[in-house]
């Protein structure tokens, strides 16, 4: 029974560890393989024993594909990959290849080093795990053997984030991973075509809101930036380099611009360089206007900001500086945040979330006392601020997106059913597609019925119509031939062609049977009869009357033959081949009837 | 575009707080229920329109340590689908159900919002007599042990049906077949209404038809569609009537026979779709009021000083965030739907349009600065 199986992997309801296990046409696929931040036990992982109960894992799953290097979906990687165990490919973009290990590391350190964690995977098992990586461009379709090949769309997000299409044959599946469907200032939107797949999957965390307009965002962030300049305090923007800097960075120039303001904006100098060579090398995955400004001049060439030196945190008056990394966790933006937190007239911004055990959690979860190492005390009187500028698609951008591919049904992960009958109401009745809602663990199963082309050679089609009858569109016709499979194709020949390509002699079967019929008239006059009574009954079939006196239903032969004994007696010989037995037979049972009286 | 980044800039300095979003679909409804939901729903006439109960984002309800809250969207908690459009949502206060009305108007229909699902329940519909073609019903809510909805498309046919049993508990009596444009429940037993005409009326439901009404015809209120509001704070008149041209009038409602005070609000042109038009007092200040109705904007005034008849007034604050942030370069400029106070924080307004925009509001009092 064709069908595509569909379980996301992870206990429990909560979002952030997206893993996703596709069966499709008999192949197996893992779909992403994050972490979940807020625990420190194996409930961070996904539950791998799904998988691993049936055997090795290299060799039930045929690939394994990563959508984008946020935590939440490759952040068990190599765990998965060397600790748990798989040594098949893994599949993601040529920018998700470039930053994934830079994230991964970064998280090692985070969890080893400043949460003290054993068993957790090595900077050598990340190496390692990265060596199994297969980095595909956009819209190149990638064999993965014989029958299995995906394609990468451009989802937005952030950089090097794509939506896939896995296809066997005329059956396939779409994962989004995080889209959106609105432009950033340095991202696009995503996009997909009308590829019409059997299965879309989707993340439904953000489904049931409606989102505030990106401008508002911007609004909301150049006020407090413009509040705390306003009143002589100094910002401190800690970024991930490849994250939403850049994107905040083209704001603040066009805002200082604008309202013609004086105070400093710097960059901290590791920031530029690192984001540089990666925005070089991933031009084409920016939006049109980044590409444009990018031809004329270097990315983080800014008329209003500056390279930072880490003298100028001490000097005095407003300014505003990004930083790494994003979390507080180390480096110059927490030496920085050491300096400028005691002032209140100060502001941090943090533009994203922070994991557990960092600077940045724990002054997002509101505390204002923090120990740092040597048991010193940092009392945090700074204005924190978090808002959140990662774009992901709310309701309104699954339909958009939906409307966009148009497959069959629609599959929801990440979201609580109770909560989202209504979506799914919504989806079923406005894109008349069906929708399914699985939680965590649990397997769905979508029965699909693919078309399977088989050629018709041209002969059997030919002889099929010398039969006599038309062909009518409406009515099937049975029609018998051999079907040859080779080298994944179809073919439909007659049964000699086949014997002959396969060299295999022909051995035909006939059967004859013998009617007897009260008839003293000659032989020639019953098979008239015969033909006459057979013509008028059957008229679906091609009934002739041969100059030797036989009658032929179809390439049934009946020939009337005087009984050796009784004059009054005819034997009709039916007689006919192995493939027209029901034909035959029942021919055979009409005779026995008997033929109506001949008109005299 | 150019004029939107502008705007973007001013609105640092006119607003505390900002938000923008677009709904699947228009509304003419921002109906309350509590202080953290309102129930929005569309009002096509050809496919099926939804109702839903929305919840704030959570950094406008936080009371505390807002900046640690980056929650600014708005999250759908129940939606509903009905084939009728919807003009006006009542919630039934203390009770999971909702009253709709809309064209066409020959039932209103009731709601539940479910326990232990997000599906809205269409549960029953209540027959309106009086059916007429392209008017509808105004429906208001009068609650207690057993609810009752006030509902009429005329003053003759004006009457309470208890929401359970579909009794008739009161009706007007009267064959007046002046056209209602508003009706408001004012405490257990008095309810006022307001006629298309600009006649206004209070009417307590325990005695025969003697409602406390301006004289008609209305000084001043010759042509033009007309609306009104019972409420404000402070010691002013608390009945606020506008009419399609601008005017809007003020009465007390212990003598309705003369209005207060009579002003022109700076509108340019009459509105365009009278039956929009929508004047509310603020829960929170004295005396404050906002009118939409008329164009894309949403404007404020302070009636404090307001007296005699006829003077042109300026508001204290215009919103033009719907003509600005509108993203669908189309020829037509928005028309606000429909605005609403916050409950609780005082110079916060929801403002929606016909371009499915939604506005969530809070303006910087100029005057306060000085």
């Amino acid at each position: 029974m064709p069908e595509i199986r569909v379980t996301p992997l992870g206990a429990g309801q909560d979002v952030g560890r997206s893993c996703i296990l596709v069966s499709i046409a008999g192949k197996n696929v893992m779909l992403d393989c994050g972490m979940h931040m807020g625990f420190n036990d194996d409930r961070r992982f996904p539950d791998f024993s799904y998988i691993t109960r049936n055997g090795r894992l290299t060799d039930f799953l045929d690939c394994v594909i990563i959508s984008h290097f946020h935590l939440d979906h490759c952040g068990a990687l190599p765990y998965f990959s060397e600790m748990v165990g798989y040594d098949g490919p893994i599949y993601m973009t040529h920018p998700t290849q470039a930053i994934c290990p830079i994230l991964l590391e970064d998280y090692r350190k985070i969890a080893v080093d400043k949460k003290g964690e054993a068993n957790f995977f090595t900077s050598q098992m990340i190496k390692d795990c990265m060596k199994k990586v297969v980095a595909v461009h956009l819209h190149q379709t990638v064999q993965v053997d014989d029958e299995l090949e995906i394609k990468a769309y451009y989802a937005g997000h952030v950089l090097g984030a794509a939506m896939f299409q896995i296809k066997v044959g005329s059956e396939s599946v779409v994962y989004t991973g995080d889209y959106n469907m609105t432009p950033d200032r340095h991202l696009g939107a995503a996009w997909i075509d009308k590829c019409r797949p059997n299965l879309l999957i989707t993340e439904s965390t953000y489904a049931t809101t409606i989102r505030d307009s990106k401008r508002c965002r911007e609004r909301d962030f150049l006020k407090k930036v413009h509040e705390a300049v306003e009143r002589g305090g100094k910002v401190l923007i800690p970024v991930f380099a490849l994250g939403r800097a850049q994107e905040l960075c083209i704001l603040l120039e066009t805002f200082w611009e604008r309202m013609n303001l004086k105070a400093p904006i710097y960059f901290s100098t590791g920031l530029t360089e690192k984001a540089n060579h990666y925005y070089k090398l991933f031009i084409t995955w920016t939006n049109q206007k980044i590409r444009k400004t990018f031809v004329q001049r270097n990315m983080f060439e800014f008329k209003h900001i500056k390279a930072f030196d880490r003298a100028f945190a001490d000097n005095p008056g407003p300014m505003v500086v990004f930083a790494t990394p994003g979390m507080l966790h180390a480096g110059q933006s927490l030496q920085i945040f050491r300096k400028w937190a005691g002032n209140e007239k100060n502001m941090v911004i943090m533009p994203g979330y922070c994991v557990q055990g960092t600077v940045g959690h724990k002054i997002l979860s509101g505390q204002r006392k923090l120990e740092m190492e040597g048991r010193q005390v940092l009392e945090v009187k700074m204005q924190v601020e978090y808002m959140s500028f990662s774009a992901h698609a709310d309701a309104k951008g699954i339909m958009q997106l939906v409307g966009q591919a148009e497959p069959e049904s629609v599959l929801l992960v990440h979201g609580e059913a109770k909560k989202m009958e209504f979506l799914k109401q919504k989806i079923e009745q406005e894109l008349r597609v069906s929708c399914y809602m699985p939680a965590n663990g649990e397997t769905v199963t979508l029965p699909t019925s693919p078309s399977i082309p088989v050629g018709v050679s041209l002969g059997l089609l030919k002889r099929e119509m010398a039969q006599g009858l038309l062909p009518d569109a409406k009515k099937p016709r049975l029609l018998h031939g051999t079907l040859i499979m080779k080298d994944s194709n179809f073919r439909l020949v007659s049964s000699e062609q086949a014997l002959k390509e396969l060299g295999l002699a022909e051995h035909q079967l006939r059967f004859t049977c013998r009617v007897h019929l009260h008839d003293p008239r000659k032989e020639q006059e019953t098979a008239l009869r015969v033909y006459s009574h057979l013509k008028s009954v059957l008229k679906d079939h091609c009934v002739q009357h041969l100059p030797d006196g036989s009658v032929t239903v179809e390439s049934i032969l009946i020939q009337a033959a005087a009984h050796s004994e009784d004059p009054g007696t005819k034997v009709l010989l039916v007689s006919w081949t192995y493939q027209d037995e029901e034909l035959g037979s029942y021919l055979t049972s009409l005779l026995k009837k008997g033929l109506p009286q001949a008109p005299s | 575009m150019e004029s939107a980044e502008d705007w973007l800039v001013e609105s640092l300095r006119l607003y505390q707080d900002f938000h923008a979003f677009d709904l699947s679909g228009a509304t003419r409804v921002l109906e309350w229920i509590g202080d953290k939901g309102v129930f929005v729903a569309g009002y096509e006439s050809l496919k099926k329109n939804e109702i839903l109960h929305l919840i704030l984002p959570l950094r406008l309800s936080v009371k505390e340590n807002q900046g640690l809250c980056p929650e600014r969207d708005f999250k759908v908690c129940h939606g509903g689908f009905s084939d009728a459009s919807v003009f006006e949502l009542k919630h039934v206060p203390d009770t999971r159900l909702l009253v709709t009305t809309g064209l066409p108007g020959s039932y209103l229909h009731v709601w539940q919002v479910a326990e232990d699902s997000d599906v809205l329940q269409a549960v029953s519909t209540i027959a309106v007599p009086e059916k007429e073609g392209g008017l509808w019903p105004r429906v208001a809510i009068f609650s207690s042990m057993a609810p009752g909805v006030l509902h009429g498309v005329r003053l003759r046919s004006l009457k309470v049906v208890d929401l359970e049993s579909q009794k008739t508990t009161y009706t007007s009596g009267v064959s007046d077949s002046e056209e209602l444009s508003s009706l408001q429940v004012l405490a257990a037993d008095t309810f006022a209404f307001c006629c298309a005409s600009g006649r206004l009326g209070l009417v307590d439901i325990r005695q025969k038809w003697a409602p406390s009404e301006t004289i008609s015809p209305r000084a001043g209120a010759a042509g033009g569609r007309w609306c009104a509001e019972v409420g404000g704070r402070g010691p002013g008149p608390s009945i606020a009537s506008l009419g399609s041209d601008g005017q809007l009038c003020l009465f007390d409602p212990r003598d309705l026979s003369h209005p207060v005070s009579s002003v022109q609000c700076s509108v340019s042109a009459p509105s365009p779709d009278p039956e929009l038009l929508r004047v509310t007092w603020a829960p929170g200040l004295d005396n404050c009021l906002a009118i939409s109705g008329f164009d894309g904007t949403v404007q404020v005034y302070d009636a404090t000083s307001w007296d005699g008849a006829g003077r042109q007034v300026e508001p204290l604050f215009t919103h033009r965030g719907h003509i600005f942030l509108e993203d669908n370069q189309t020829d037509t400029a928005p028309l606000v739907t429909t605005h609403t106070w916050h409950p609780h924080k005082s110079r916060t307004l929801l403002s929606a349009a016909n371009d499915a925009s939604l506005h969530v509001w809070d303006w910087v009092d100029t005057r306060a600065a000085r």
